[in-house]
């Protein structure tokens, strides 16, 4: 899942259990946010910034290639 | 001075009679540079053309001479003065007069010159125009041939950018409900710019710090002179086709108004508006707005700030899981406490329920109860009325249900007893 997709569904998730559930819904989604909320820390402590070309060649075709 | 143009053959011996007749014309420049003049009685020359009449030149050789001297004798230069009786000619070229308080010259510039010139002048315009001067051979005029021109006040740049500002407008290029948001999380930024421009420099450094996880794409652009309105366009061109950009910038670091010409023209501002990903324009310029800024979804004033505003910080990001992971824990807890407290509140609700509908059962039996008792014969037996029935248990309320010697019993409030009738009773006659 991106970044993007865990943010959105733990926001799904707290706006469910900000509504009414049943104390078992209550507990599964706790159990998911927490997953994706580990994930997403993972992934932002792991960020890193890449510099690339992007170089066309003859047939159309596309290639992004590491700059130094 | 020579002229390339002069006809050769201008000496032939039948002019040569009458050649020495008068006096040299047209001497000057020309008849300076000549050796000395030969005596009268040698007729055998004419030194140039056109000195007799036997000689006379075409007119167009004196308008193609006159051309080629003036041609020669000036160098390009730039010229100002007042613009007057424009015309766009159907031919492409540009006619118009170039005049001052006393004087004025008929002015040209070629369609392939057009280029260069942000806009067509308009009459009444100050303009320094370059070029260089030539004759018109054939109608002997001096004519001006411009290849650059600037106007007071940047007045054909401004003039320019309206009429671009305006088709744009009209296509609603410009709509504010045109621009499209960024998105959060990009994962692909493609930075449409010069490979070693300042700008490339900045916007990778900022990423850098801001720690975001992105892939920095960089699409090679002329981002001045005259290659980089093509160049430019030529690069949205292989970033839509490419499609894997989430978000695109295009830029340059500061510079000279000219510098930012590029974005100021009408194929990049519709480059930029149908870019396939939503763009931020960072044309490194605070003052002045490109055209190019005014179609971008995103204006950024600086590079730095295109960098900032595509991406959200690590730091920013980090802050905004904690506070979604505190608002998960809230809201499990509250459900948790919620739940039990429901729990609870149910049970006892359900006790008292019970409670509540028993003794309103009770009631209600009360009421019917006494209801029935109202009803009931026997509390009007508990006046002392008493009521008579046969052996069956059939009510006998008239005196015509009886007959002489029969058994009949009283039912009383306490009891019954065993009655038998005496005599013929007497009904009461109708």
């Amino acid at each position: 899942m991106t970044y993007e997709g865990r943010i959105a569904r733990l926001e799904e998730i707290v706006v469910e259990l900000e509504g009414t559930v049943a104390l078992s819904r209550a507990l599964a989604l706790f159990e998911e946010g927490i997953e994706n909320l580990r994930a997403a820390a993972a992934e932002l402590d792991n960020a890193e910034t890449r510099v690339q070309r992007l170089i066309e060649h003859a047939d159309g075709t596309f290639e992004t290639e590491a700059r130094e | 001075m020579t002229s390339r143009r002069a006809p050769r053959d201008a000496g032939s011996a039948d002019l040569d009679l009458f050649a020495a007749d008068r006096p040299p014309a047209g001497a000057g420049a020309h008849a300076a540079d000549l050796p000395p003049a030969p005596p009268h009685d040698v007729i055998d020359v004419v030194r140039y053309p056109g000195e007799t009449a036997q000689s006379a030149v075409a007119v167009s050789v004196l308008t193609q001479t006159a051309r080629d001297v003036i041609e020669g004798a000036f160098l390009p230069l730039w010229v100002r003065g007042e613009i007057s009786d424009f015309k766009s000619h159907r031919n492409g070229h540009w006619y118009f007069c170039l005049r001052d308080s006393i004087a004025q010259i008929r002015c040209v510039v070629w369609k392939r010159d057009q280029r260069v010139i942000p806009a067509a002048p308009d009459d009444g315009m100050q303009v320094a125009a370059f070029g260089r001067l030539t004759v018109y051979a054939a109608r002997g005029e001096m004519q001006y041939a411009v290849t650059q021109m600037e106007a007071e006040g940047d007045g054909l740049r401004r003039k320019a950018l309206e009429m671009i500002h305006a088709r744009l407008a009209a296509d609603g290029l410009l709509a504010p409900e045109r621009k499209r948001p960024l998105p959060r999380f990009p994962r692909v930024i493609a930075v449409i710019t010069s490979p070693d421009g300042a700008a490339l420099h900045d916007i990778v450094a900022v990423l850098r710090r801001r720690a975001a996880n992105v892939r920095v794409v960089i699409v090679a652009a002329a981002v001045q002179g005259e290659a980089a309105p093509d160049e430019i366009c030529a690069a949205f061109d292989r970033v839509n086709r490419w499609g894997e950009a989430d978000v695109v910038i295009i830029g340059r670091g500061g510079g000279a108004r000219e510098d930012l010409w590029a974005f100021n023209h009408e194929q990049v501002a519709r480059a930029v508006a149908a870019c396939g990903a939503p763009t931020i324009s960072a044309v490194g310029h605070e003052i002045d707005m490109t055209i190019c800024d005014l179609v971008a979804d995103y204006r950024a004033p600086t590079p730095s700030a295109a960098a900032e505003a595509a991406t959200t910080s690590a730091t920013e990001l980090h802050g905004e899981l904690r506070k979604l992971s505190l608002r998960m824990s809230a809201a499990t807890r509250a459900t948790v406490r919620f739940q039990a407290d429901r729990r609870r509140h149910l049970a006892r609700d359900l006790a008292s329920a019970s409670v509540a509908h028993v003794s309103t059962r009770q009631a209600r039996l009360e009421t019917i109860a006494g209801r029935l008792h109202a009803l009931s014969p026997l509390a009007t037996l508990s006046r002392g009325y008493s009521i008579a029935r046969d052996p069956s248990g059939a009510t006998l309320g008239s005196a015509a249900a009886f007959h002489d010697g029969m058994l009949f019993a009283l039912a009383v409030r306490d009891g019954t007893v065993p009655a038998q009738v005496r005599g013929v009773p007497s009904g009461s006659t109708v």
